[in-house]
């Protein structure tokens, strides 16, 4: 378990979201801290990856405020172009550019954006492919990658762009289960180098052995929240009791 | 057949050459304007999506006929008594325009299918790792609705270049204008139209052929 430093990182105040009438999002506060590693589990419909989604602005936020490293992105000056630099998302659908080879899905971004030259760009993407098992498939199209392999990809190249933040978007869920176990390892190496992430996820196991805070989300609301241990063995509101003894 | 080929067979390849430069410059200009709509018409911005429907629609609607006659006599007819600029337009340019708009409203219809074929994933992930719009349009999303795009781009390019045959009654001594004028000299209806129709067909599968080859080379080792 990584420890925090007392910085926040994420901080979302009274943040509310509708879709058209629907509203997803109902009045969430949390503040997430300098290598804290965040599970946000609940529900189908719950609004838990519209909540991740809002953090880096992939969805619009109807009303409330959020603060990533400073920067208010719910200000429409802030540049969240520049804002998002700094925060990798991984996603349920790995979302690999088809058009390009693996090197080129880690290269586009840094060189794209001149936070490197291509060599450098090219020696940072291979030393990322190393650190999640597949250097061997630098030339390779994501069509030829099995789907571990892809997400595998995706956070690596998530981690090109030295991000701060890295948000996760039940990144297991569309993985054959005997593919899980690998996407895993690599996310729990991340937590433990001290990266600060957002994790939404159905896997309980691997929540209760790296999450330091775990969050249970139903309808909207964050219905409760706290250290895994409590929130697991000892949880207080009914719905959490009823989703747990559905789930685990 | 062979005494007309024989004498005329010359003039009428030139006037092939024509129908192609005007088909190659329309197609050109196509392009630039199926762009510009294209990416008008996947917009968030409501305005650029009406004003890409709108003009889908009233080049779709209007013959090319039509179209043809408007901008060829119409368009300077109104500039020189109405605005009372000094406008000619030669039959050459009033074709290519006429081309560029009409095929340049399908052409947009082809490329707004082809982004909206690309999965929203892969602008939610260029996104996410910071680019800007455009140049996640232009890295990531272009380059994978092009190849989608291809084989109807290669059909448009075809009826564009047939649709040159419409534009000789505006004058332009393209190869059906050409013919009549065989006609009119031999009288002989039946071995000219049989020479023009091969003529069509010789250049068009021609450029079948070429364009199936580059679609190939394009989609090799992907997917």
């Amino acid at each position: 378990m990584a420890a925090t430093n007392g910085n926040i990182k994420i901080h979302i105040s009274h943040l509310k979201k509708f879709f058209g009438e629907l509203e997803v999002l109902n009045d969430i506060s949390m503040d997430v801290y300098e290598g804290e590693v965040v599970v946000i589990i609940g529900p189908s419909g719950s609004g838990k990856s519209t909540l991740l989604r809002c953090i880096n602005k992939l969805e619009e936020v109807t009303d409330g405020q959020i603060i990533v490293d400073g920067h208010d992105i719910t200000d429409k000056k802030v540049n969240i172009n520049k804002v998002r630099e700094n925060i990798g998302m991984v996603f349920q659908h790995f979302n690999l550019f088809n058009n390009l080879n693996v090197l080129g899905n880690l290269m586009l971004a840094p060189v794209d954006l001149k936070k490197a030259t291509k060599e450098q760009a090219r020696e940072q993407a291979l030393l990322m492919l190393q650190k999640v098992g597949l250097s061997d498939k630098a030339e390779a199209y994501p069509a030829q990658l099995s789907g571990c392999q892809k997400q595998r990809v995706a956070i690596a190249r998530a981690l090109c762009m030295n991000p701060d933040i890295m948000l996760f978007d039940e990144p297991t869920s569309a993985l054959d289960p005997e593919m899980v176990g690998e996407v895993l390892q690599v996310m729990k190496q991340l937590a433990a180098d001290g990266m600060t992430m957002v994790i939404v996820t159905h896997e309980m196991g691997f929540a209760r052995e790296v999450a330091d805070r775990v969050i249970f989300m139903d309808g909207g609301y964050i219905v409760e929240e706290g250290p895994p241990q409590k929130l697991f063995l000892n949880p207080k509101e009914p719905r959490t009791i009823n989703f747990l003894n559905k789930v685990l | 057949m062979v005494d007309i080929l024989s004498v005329y067979g010359s003039m009428l390849l030139q006037a092939m050459g024509q129908s192609l430069v005007m088909a190659f410059f329309g197609l050109i200009f196509a392009c630039i304007v199926g762009l510009i709509f294209g990416i008008l018409s996947v917009m968030h911005n409501r305005v650029c999506r009406a004003i890409a429907t709108a003009f889908v629609y009233a080049i779709r609607g209007v013959p090319m006929i039509v179209l043809a006659f408007f901008v060829f006599f119409g368009v300077p007819y109104f500039a020189n008594n109405v605005l009372g600029s000094n406008l000619t337009l030669t039959a050459l340019q009033a074709g290519i325009i006429c081309l560029a708009l009409n095929c340049g409203a399908y052409m947009a219809e082809i490329i707004r299918a082809g982004i909206q074929s690309v999965d929203k994933g892969q602008m939610e992930a260029a996104r996410s790792l910071g680019l800007p719009y455009w140049r996640a349009m232009q890295r990531v999303i272009l380059p994978q609705a092009i190849r989608t795009m291809i084989p109807s781009i290669i059909n448009q390019f075809i009826i564009t270049l047939k649709d040159t045959s419409i534009l000789s009654v505006i004058g332009f001594p393209e190869l059906v204008n050409s013919a009549k004028n065989v006609i009119a000299n031999t009288f002989n209806s039946f071995a000219v139209w049989a020479i023009v129709a091969v003529m069509y067909i010789i250049v068009i599968t021609a450029l079948s052929v070429a364009a199936k080859r580059v679609e190939r080379r394009l989609s090799r080792g992907r997917d």
